[in-house]
């Protein structure tokens, strides 16, 4: 009896040690070997493989921003394994996306390489949570939650504003529906970067050629795209429309950087794109041109000191410019640093630029 | 809450499905598969890019080729036009015996008039009017039959539109190639009513 019963717990034991040599290895492998060898196995992630292979990150490894198979625990290796389920049932799924925790636990992991970017961006206002959004008792009662609030705030959110957030009317109180939403960030570094989009790893310049180096310098695309919550992908931003602004039937010239378009996609006029109205600050007046990027930090949206950039210590008006009777020296002035006019400090004299008479 | 809770069961179906797939993950390897496209053989989508391109061709912009239009078949023929299968098939076979028959060449080396013209011939019915089988074994017997070169041109020629001008996410319009030249400004630039307006 006794003899069995050694017998089956070293078989037992043995097997138990092959079992774990053997996923232990295999594990290992994967977690590993180039990326055309194992995700790219999987006929639903190979185009997602593609995509990145061309991509500034082609060199570092799937896990490092989408951890392994059990990193998340149960929640991981349940979805792998619905994934082969459905291979096998010959349910076909094309296009694989994340979802929202995803998402966040992939921005987690932008942070241990651009970790300067995510400081600026934390002292700015792209930073703002669910709850600075959705709770802001001003903005719900003057204006009230519906639908295309996610396409901006949220937009990697499955479902709806009425999921999101309760009652949807101007007289509150609210609440978010899952209170842990509160503290997660609206709008994610994913909503303006696609990880995966075509873009070449930065190089030291080529000394033989000086002129490459400074003004023949020819930069890769740009590292911006827009996060298309309709799509369910990222647009990017040179792909994006650049805005028609109008003042009237004066049609506003507008920057051709490509950056700004991803900025205007939210901070965009009413229908009719008039300009100033809805949530437009595209430069006009003395500014007109200027992208929002002449002034904004692009992660901190800081634009303080932007000013020296261009203008020099006195104006041609023999002023220094951050004094001036604009927003930018103090909030409550008439004076919109964005559309501030020569016409509102110089009443009677005549102006040629833009829409000014 | 209770719902959400994985059942034994369901568990060990999928690991039992998780497991066993590991050995047959050699077989997904792409150099093992016979074609990348989902229902199209290799020379079947060299055709259909032929023939898209004839129907919207390259100018200032990409034409039907270039913005994925046979990538938008494929991915619908194994979805919802999944009814669609044999017609394709068919189709394309009857296209490349037509030109072997017609100019002793495939579709795809006829020259670009050529190409055109006998893609007018298909629009036309002309095709199922005239052309026999040259197979000694179905003598006699139209490789076109009621007028399916007409109605299989047409059929293409909605998809390829379909494929051009809807969303990219169904597999087409790379780059919203068609929406740039059209002049439809997408994503729809439009803010929130910001309290004023």
């Amino acid at each position: 009896m006794k003899k069995i019963l050694f017998t089956t717990l070293l078989v037992l034991a043995i097997l138990f040690i092959v079992g774990a040599l053997s996923f232990g290895s295999f594990y290992a492998y994967w977690n590993t070997a180039s990326p055309d060898r194992t995700c790219a196995s999987c006929h639903e992630i190979s185009s997602s493989v593609k995509s990145f292979s061309g991509s500034s990150h082609q060199k570092m490894h799937c896990k490092e921003c989408h951890g392994t198979a059990l990193s998340n625990g149960l929640h991981s290796l349940k979805e792998k394994g619905m994934m082969v389920v459905n291979h096998i049932r010959e349910e076909r799924v094309e296009d694989i996306r994340m979802n929202e925790s995803q998402v966040l636990n992939v921005m987690e992991n932008c942070v241990r390489c651009h970790a300067s970017e995510y400081a600026n961006w934390k002292s700015g206002g792209h930073s703002a949570t669910y709850k600075d959004i959705f709770l802001d008792v001003t903005h719900n009662q003057t204006e009230q939650l519906n639908f295309d609030c996610l396409r901006c705030h949220g937009m990697f959110f499955e479902g709806t504003t009425a999921d999101v957030v309760e009652p949807i009317n101007t007289q509150g109180p609210w609440k978010l529906k899952d209170p842990k939403k509160a503290g997660q960030p609206a709008i994610p570094c994913l909503a303006c970067h696609q990880v995966h989009a075509d873009g070449a790893i930065a190089q030291a310049p080529d000394y033989s050629k000086p002129a490459s180096i400074f003004y023949q310098r020819t930069d890769s695309v740009s590292k911006v795209s827009f996060y298309d919550r309709h799509e369910k992908e990222h647009i990017r931003s040179e792909m994006l429309p650049k805005l028609k602004l109008f003042e009237g039937e004066y049609q506003v010239p507008v920057s051709e950087d490509p950056l700004m378009r991803n900025c205007t996609q939210c901070h965009a006029p009413n229908g009719w794109h008039q300009a100033g109205t809805s949530d437009d600050r595209t430069p006009r007046g003395v500014h007109q041109g200027l992208s929002c990027t002449s002034c904004h930090e692009p992660h901190s949206n800081n634009a303080r000191n932007s000013c020296v950039k261009c203008h020099p210590a006195i104006s041609n008006c023999k002023l220094d410019v951050t004094t001036m009777n604009t927003t930018y020296a103090n909030p409550k002035s008439p004076n919109n640093i964005h559309w501030v006019s020569c016409k509102d400090c110089h009443k009677n004299q005549k102006s040629k630029i833009g829409n000014e008479k | 809450m209770e719902r959400n809770k994985l059942s034994r069961r369901h568990f060990i179906q999928m690991s039992a499905f998780g497991v066993g797939s590991l050995l047959l993950f050699p077989q997904c390897s792409p150099q093992l598969r016979k074609s990348s496209w989902r229902f199209f053989s290799v020379e079947e989508a060299f055709l259909m890019d032929t023939i898209v391109e004839q129907i919207i061709p390259t100018d200032e912009w990409m034409g039907a080729r270039d913005a994925g239009v046979t990538n938008f078949i494929d991915k619908q023929l194994v979805g919802p036009y999944v009814r669609f299968q044999e017609k394709y098939r068919n189709g394309l076979s009857a296209i490349q015996s037509s030109c072997h028959i017609l100019f002793r060449k495939p579709f795809e080396e006829l020259s670009w008039d050529e190409q055109t013209g006998f893609l007018k011939m298909m629009e036309t019915g002309k095709l199922s009017q005239t052309l026999e089988s040259r197979d000694p074994s179905q003598k006699g017997e139209k490789i076109w039959e009621n007028n399916f070169d007409r109605s299989f041109f047409n059929l293409v020629c909605d998809h390829t539109m379909q494929g051009f001008y809807g969303s990219p996410r169904h597999g087409g319009n790379k780059d919203y190639v068609s929406y740039r030249m059209i002049g439809l400004d997408y994503p729809f630039t439009i803010g929130q009513n910001r309290y004023k307006s």
